[in-house]
């Protein structure tokens, strides 16, 4: 088999975007023509993305690097490259994988808006930062990507921008993952002033090498922290964000007022992925404090612990929504604390698995809501839906798939295979079992909620309008469904613990353990349990109308209301640092504009004076004063001196003069 | 002394590809020219000096670096070759642009002065020897003279001619007059003898004297205040490729001849020893020129002179460049010259489309220009960027590079650091001005009736290419930098 040339891996993630910057000036009258572009780029990628893993693949335990010289400053030089290795090409396949579906879906779910080649053109960005952040080898490249797919995660949330909650929560996404950003960027440069570089791997100069790794991990700083401590927090920060962790999730509910393939594929399957990606590929470094006992916390505590909270709050408040779109979102939180919770207990290539189908069957979930939101004409509230089961079959059958994985039916969706190796993990952890223990409460509302969203949207009858004239959508919409279907059932079949393969190759040195009979025995009950509740509850009585109350609304409705208003994170955000920040703002405008401005125009003032008067004796006064003096060259002069501004002869007398001055200058410089 | 004349053709192909490509220009229009229109022999001495050109830049990209060649008088190292790859390029794109904007009935007149003016810096770009660089000097000198009044039609052109040829005139004499007194100093005519001459004796006065003259003789090419009066009414008059020419590839050409004679031939004689005689006064130089140059074109209403006082400004900032080179090498300072030629070229070949469309002067020409033209206005918004050093446009690493070597040569205390902390101020002064430009251009409604404007192909293809390697240098610095 062909594999990619390590030299080559710029190509991946430049051809979506050469194709997005192409796509830009392509007129908008041909929307083929932008959408055509981006799915042949994308496809180019995916080729040379496969290639890649191939490469990768041949030998796991080698990393093929290529860094280049981006410049140089003074005696140093900053220094980007690439990198293959078996986790970053994988994910590479499958965000190109994935986004190839749901391009294709796009085609469909767009195909009447007048700005689809807009559309195309942020996907496409998207995609090219979104690989290049996979394959980066600097973190500072790594950076760049990171801070890009967020502006195309923010232009893409704020798609529809004439409506005011799309723009609001564009917003929102934006200014709350740029505060995990500033502890990232912290963290970057922390760890430039601590080694170096921002290389990964540099032929054992890179950060995540035995010698740095050794030379943080040895020197304290404030708290008795150990300085990789203190910097793996920081980074930590930036995934946080990124990856919807709390209490920094606000942003990703919101940010489901984008159009649903995007939801599916940045707010699902990949962009908020990333952070769970940051925290596998800096792993060494996080992990580089647990051969200090006495330090006063490990960096990977921390990430479990928030993992773990992340996973029951995000399950917790799913059971409660009436969006379709926003129990997916939140059920998206949930699952990315697992992912989290995983890589803090150690476990990064069960996180990563996670990812993998995670983003696989997400991305079916949410395409399939898109199928349901495009067949019902914009109908979201899963109350005003129902009786979708014959009218859109594909549909049905598809999320029910995807529902399954996700709730981890066992043995035959992949949902199942990777939560099994994330508990595992958790059971496995010698700081605490409180992770665990929160992580199967967070399995059994998982199942609970993905039943009452199946049971909501496709059992019953019709309770609205649009569910009752719903027709299938087209089969560029369905096909992605299939395909998506299939592979969240046999993705599944890569990690079991009798054949770990997806362990064994992102990590050479991956062991599997025996003894998980009982785990399996114990997580099966718990979503046997959570179906079996949300069906009796949901499913076996569909509710009548659409105004009916919630079941659980009328058994615990104080829980319930709370649950529905997400637990107030943000009111209470709104309360404290929204009003904290309005009154600095104020309180910094009024400084600006009482004393700030009238320095600067007084300043200004100055400046423009200044410059009058510069210009003023550079013309008139200087010249003038010259003229006066040569005024007997002058007369001979006259016919060519004569002109609209400067004068000639003074121009040169000028000349002399400044000869004069720096001679003399340079003379009794010399003579003192 | 033999000179080994194959040696000499390998050293000079890129010259002799400029003169044989203007003699041929010049030759064949005479031999074909008559009978046919004279767009059709603009386009065809157009076509022809585009084509010495690009092998001139072939023959440079061929040559490897090689020490001293034809005795001595030239040196092809890495300056020189990114010297004249660079003027060579800045040529290449003010010739693309000038068929369709400058309607001129002796194009191929005007074709021939260009390629001898762009033979001259190449020679600059590498000359070791005082009477080459000299000569050199004063042939690209001379034909820019004659660019800068070539149009015969405007009164304007004529005076530009007269007073840069007035200026150029008494500034080659200060400068013959400082070289042959380093002749007469040292017995060397070559940079190496000039500089063992001068190891061997003390700073004396008339040394000093020399030095201050060669300083007038490059302040006036580069336009650094008080040797810069001319350039305002230069640039203004002259046509505005000739003066994109004038304000870019000229600056390059003089300031490696500047760099090559400061650092080679008049240098400090031990790194830790004290500084070299010039040091004081080029300090004074570049201080004035950014302080005049940028509070200067605060003042100004018309868009060239605006442009010739932000070269004045830039040429304060090249100054601290060369200041600061003996420490961190050409590098950082030739990167600077050459994205702030590249910018400037864009700058006035955007007038010089305007020029061929009605005319552009004040500011209140170029309003709303994105209406009329989105892709002048475009490029006129990239380079006025850069040209303020605004990420991620050349122009901002140019600055970085320069003023971190200056700041690192001896903190914020010593004599470069506190020009460069001036520099960065006065950088803020310098949007401000860019931006009123840039108001007109991008905010103002046109003017009632104005009419679309037509960019020629040429024209478009030149300003793409412009902004295209601003940014490309702005995003990988290295692509030049690596060259050192």
């Amino acid at each position: 088999m062909m594999h990619l040339p390590v030299q080559l891996t710029w190509l991946i993630p430049t051809l979506p975007a050469a194709a997005a910057a192409v796509i830009a000036v392509v007129p908008a009258r041909r929307p083929g023509l932008g959408a055509g572009l981006a799915l042949a780029a994308l496809a180019g990628s995916l080729i040379l993305a496969v290639l890649a893993l191939g490469g990768a693949l041949a030998d796991p335990a080698t990393r093929l690097t290529h860094t280049f010289t981006w410049f140089a400053v003074g005696h140093g030089a900053i220094r980007l490259g690439w990198l293959l290795d078996p986790l970053g090409t994988l994910l590479a396949v499958m965000v190109a994988a994935v986004g190839l579906l749901i391009f294709t879906f796009s085609l469909g779910y767009l195909r009447e808006d007048p700005r689809a080649k807009q559309f195309f053109c942020f996907l496409s960005l998207f995609a090219g930062a979104m690989l290049g952040l996979l394959l980066a080898n600097s973190l500072l490249l790594l950076f760049v990507c990171w801070e890009l797919v967020g502006l195309a995660s923010y232009l893409l949330i704020g798609f529809w921008f004439q409506r005011p909650a799309a723009a609001q929560a564009a917003r929102k996404a934006f200014i709350t993952t740029r505060i995990g950003d500033l502890g990232l960027l912290l963290g970057l440069v922390w760890l430039q002033d601590a080694t170096g570089t921002l290389l990964l791997f540099d032929g054992g100069r890179g950060v995540l090498e035995a010698e740095a790794l050794s030379t943080l991990a040895g020197a304290t700083t404030v708290g008795g922290l150990a300085v990789s401590t203190a910097i793996g927090l920081l980074l930590f920060c930036g995934a946080a964000g990124k990856s919807g962790q709390v209490p920094l999730h606000v942003w990703l509910p919101d940010a489901m007022e984008g159009p649903t393939p995007v939801s599916a594929l940045i707010h699902a399957a990949t962009m908020v992925a990333a952070g769970v990606f940051l925290v596998a590929r800096v792993f060494p470094l996080l992990a580089a404090d647990l051969a200090l006992p006495l330090a006063p916390v490990h960096a990977l505590s921390v990430v479990a612990a928030v993992g773990a909270v992340t996973s029951l709050f995000g399950a917790a408040v799913a059971v409660a929504q009436d969006d379709i779109k926003r129990v997916l979102a939140f059920s998206t939180v949930s699952q990315l604390g697992y992912m989290m919770l995983a890589a803090g207990t150690g476990a990064w290539t069960a996180a990563i698995f996670h990812l993998l189908t995670h983003a696989c069957f997400k991305a079916l979930l949410f395409l399939g809501a898109g199928s349901v939101i495009h067949a019902t004409h914009h109908e979201q509230d899963i109350r005003r839906l129902g009786g979708l089961r014959e009218r859109l079959p594909v549909t049905g059958a598809t999320f029910a798939v995807g529902m399954m994985a996700l709730a981890g039916v066992p043995f035959l969706f992949s949902g199942f295979w990777s939560k099994e190796a994330i508990l595992h993990a958790a059971h496995g952890w010698a700081v605490s079992q409180l992770p665990f223990l929160v992580a199967l409460a967070a399995v059994a509302l998982t199942a609970f909620y993905m039943t009452r969203l199946l049971a909501e949207v496709f059992a019953g009858a019709p309770r609205g309008h649009g569910a009752e004239t719903a027709h299938e959508s087209p089969a560029v919409m369905t096909i992605p469904l299939v395909v998506l279907a299939i592979a969240s059932v046999s993705l599944g079949f890569l990690g079991t613990p009798w054949w770990p393969w997806l362990q064994r190759t992102l990590d050479p040195t991956f062991k599997a353990e025996a003894g998980g009979a009982g785990l399996m025995a114990v997580s099966i009950a718990l979503v046997a349990t959570g179906i079996l509740a949300g069906w009796t509850r949901y499913g076996r009585h569909p509710r009548s109308d659409a105004r009916a109350p919630d079941p659980l609304a009328r058994s615990v409705p104080r829980l319930h209301g709370a649950l529905a208003a997400r637990l107030g994170c943000d009111e209470l955000y709104a309360a404290t640092l929204g009003r904290l920040n309005a009154a600095l703002a104020a309180a910094a405008s009024a400084l600006d504009r009482s004393v700030w401005d009238g320095c600067v125009r007084f300043l200004a003032r100055l400046g423009v004076y200044a410059g009058i008067v510069s210009r003023e004796t550079d013309e008139k006064a200087l010249n003038g004063g010259f003229n006066a003096a040569g005024d007997g060259l002058r007369a001979s002069g006259r016919a060519y001196a004569r002109t609209q501004t400067g004068d000639a002869h003074g121009y040169v007398w000028m000349l002399a003069a400044g000869f004069v001055l720096l001679a003399l200058g340079a003379l009794l410089g010399e003579a003192r | 002394m033999t000179i080994d004349y194959s040696e000499l053709l390998h050293a000079f192909r890129p010259e002799a590809c400029l003169v044989a490509g203007a003699l041929l220009v010049l030759g064949l229009d005479l031999a074909t020219g008559r009978g046919r229109t004279a767009e059709r022999r603009a386009r065809n001495a157009a076509l022809l000096g585009l084509l010495a050109l690009a092998a001139a830049l072939a023959a440079t990209f061929a040559a490897a670096p090689t020490g001293p060649v034809a005795a001595g008088t030239m040196l092809l190292d890495p300056l020189a070759r990114v010297t004249r790859t660079g003027v060579l390029g800045l040529a290449l794109l003010v010739l693309a642009a000038t068929p369709g904007t400058l309607r001129l009935p002796h194009a191929a007149e005007y074709v021939a002065l260009l390629l001898f003016a762009t033979a001259g810096f190449t020679l600059m770009a590498g000359t070791t020897s005082l009477l080459l660089g000299f000569v050199a000097l004063e042939l690209a000198s001379v034909a820019l003279y004659l660019l800068a009044g070539f149009d015969k039609s405007r009164p304007e052109s004529a005076e530009a001619a007269l007073k840069y040829f007035l200026f150029g005139a008494v500034a080659a004499a200060f400068l013959l007059f400082g070289f042959s007194l380093l002749y007469g100093l040292t017995g060397a005519l070559e940079l190496p003898g000039i500089a063992r001459g001068l190891a061997a004796q003390p700073v004396s006065p008339l040394l000093l004297v020399a030095v201050v003259m060669v300083l007038v003789g490059f302040g006036f090419k580069a336009a650094a205040a008080p040797f810069h009066l001319w350039a305002p009414d230069a640039y203004q008059g002259a046509p505005a490729p000739a003066a994109a020419l004038i304000a870019s590839a000229a600056k390059l050409a003089g300031l490696a001849f500047f760099l090559r004679l400061l650092e080679s031939g008049l240098t400090a004689p031990a790194a830790d020893g004290p500084p070299a005689p010039w040091t004081g006064a080029l300090a004074v130089l570049a201080t004035l020129s950014l302080v005049v140059g940028n509070l200067a074109a605060l003042g100004q209403g018309n868009v060239r002179r605006l442009l010739a006082y932000s070269a004045v400004a830039h040429a304060g900032a090249l100054l601290l460049g060369v200041l600061v080179s003996g420490r961190a090498g050409p590098g950082p300072v030739v990167y600077y010259a050459v994205t702030y030629g590249l910018a400037t070229v864009g700058a006035f070949l955007v007038l010089a489309v305007l020029d061929g469309q009605g005319g552009a002067q004040a500011h209140a020409d170029l309003a709303g220009l994105r209406r009329r033209s989105p892709l002048l206005a475009g490029v006129l918004a990239a380079c006025l960027l850069s040209l303020a050093g605004i990420p991620p446009f050349a122009g901002f690493l140019g600055k970085f590079l320069v003023f971190a070597e200056a700041l690192k040569a001896g903190g914020p205390a010593s004599l470069p650091g506190a020009i460069a902390l001036l520099a960065i101020a006065l950088s803020a002064v310098a949007l401000y001005y860019y931006l009123i430009v840039l108001k007109e251009a991008l905010v103002r409604a046109p003017a009632p009736g104005a009419p679309a404007i037509r960019v020629p192909a040429g024209a478009a293809l030149s300003l793409i290419a412009t902004v295209a390697l601003l940014l490309a240098l702005g995003l990988l610095p290295d692509l030049l930098l690596r060259r050192f």
